[in-house]
């Protein structure tokens, strides 16, 4: 049986996700992953428990869905200077070493997992070739750290 | 002007191939519904700020790579937008045939304006491929505006056209 899907419904629930949930998250990649993570990797689906018990199953989805793709397009045009202090904000979030974060970041590659269903193929590989040279950026920028300290320390 | 033109894109067409052999056929489809989007991502992909943020933290060696992935991607976005815009022509053709409501002054001035993109997709290919996409990137806007300014000249010429052109642009053009 299919509820009747109201446009209203729809925006309230994605209100309501906004508000009370997206909200409360440090930095849009954080947001980001936690939407891409309410999906069924198999199906596509996305489905959040609180979020259809009040507006029904079918409001939650579409109001899910749409976050997920106005955030992951929001992202994509975001300047390289944009991602990189996205994905720093990410990265303290974790609350593990920057090295580790990069490391794993860059052999797992768990953004790919970000991006949307009927996001374009283009458009999924501009952002996978961001995310990849933001965290080239991190990394170069840590490699540089200790050297900056020592000249700055040399300066003392 | 053409000749040259086409000499850059034949010529263009080689290098993609080379640069994007790893490439997925499905790359060049049009995103279904999102062609707003598709023709922002233009600025995106050539914006000139990634390119010298991006020569400032990093090495010279990633630099290079960074280059070259914007060179693909360059490409492919031309490429899809060529053939999006290809496709709203044909659409509008296909309506215009017969059509008894045709203003020829509008047609002749699709078809210059069709010729002028054209053109300048050429000289976009040939600058990507020279200089690489950031060279290149105050070409993009014009581009972009002209495929705005077809979209709205084939849609808006012939009412009929409109449905066609929209199936084009959010369908056809994967199945290629």
């Amino acid at each position: 049986m299919h509820e009747k899907l109201k446009h209203e419904d729809v925006e309230r629930a994605r209100e309501d996700l906004q508000n009370r949930t997206l909200a409360k998250m440090p930095g849009d990649f954080a947001r980001l992953i936690y939407l891409a993570s309410t999906r069924d990797y198999n199906t596509g689906e996305y489905y959040h428990e609180g979020l259809a018990f009040q507006f029904g199953e079918r409001a939650a989805r579409k109001a899910l869905a749409s976050c997920h793709q106005d955030l992951f397009q929001r992202m994509i045009r975001c300047s390289m200077r944009e991602l990189v202090e996205h994905l720093e904000v990410y990265a303290r979030c974790t609350r593990l070493p920057c090295s580790d974060f990069i490391r794993t970041w860059d052999r797992l590659q768990p953004y790919r997992v970000t991006i949307p269903l009927d996001c374009s193929a283009l458009a999924a590989q501009l952002f996978a070739s961001n995310v990849r040279t933001a965290l080239a950026i991190l990394d170069f920028g840590q490699s540089r750290r200790p050297q900056n300290l020592q000249s700055a320390s040399l300066r003392q | 002007m053409l000749v040259a033109s086409l000499l850059v894109l034949r010529r263009s067409a080689r290098l993609r191939m080379d640069t994007q052999a790893n490439w997925s056929e499905d790359a060049l489809s049009l995103p279904p519904g999102e062609d707003a989007l598709f023709l922002g991502l233009g600025s995106r992909i050539f914006a000139p700020e990634d390119y010298d943020f991006v020569a400032r933290q990093t090495s010279r060696q990633f630099h290079r790579r960074f280059r070259a992935e914007r060179t693909a991607l360059a490409l492919a976005w031309l490429d899809q937008v060529r053939g999006g815009v290809g496709g709203l022509i044909r659409a509008h053709l296909r309506a215009a045939r017969g059509n008894p409501s045709l203003r020829p002054a509008d047609e002749i001035k699709l078809g210059f304006e069709f010729l002028v993109f054209r053109l300048m997709i050429g000289l976009l290919y040939g600058a990507v491929w020279l200089r690489g996409p950031f060279a290149a990137a105050r070409l993009v806007g014009s581009c972009v505006d002209l495929a705005e300014e077809l979209k709205r000249m084939s849609v808006e010429g012939l009412p009929v056209a409109g449905s066609m052109a929209a199936e084009i642009m959010n369908g056809d053009s994967e199945a290629k």
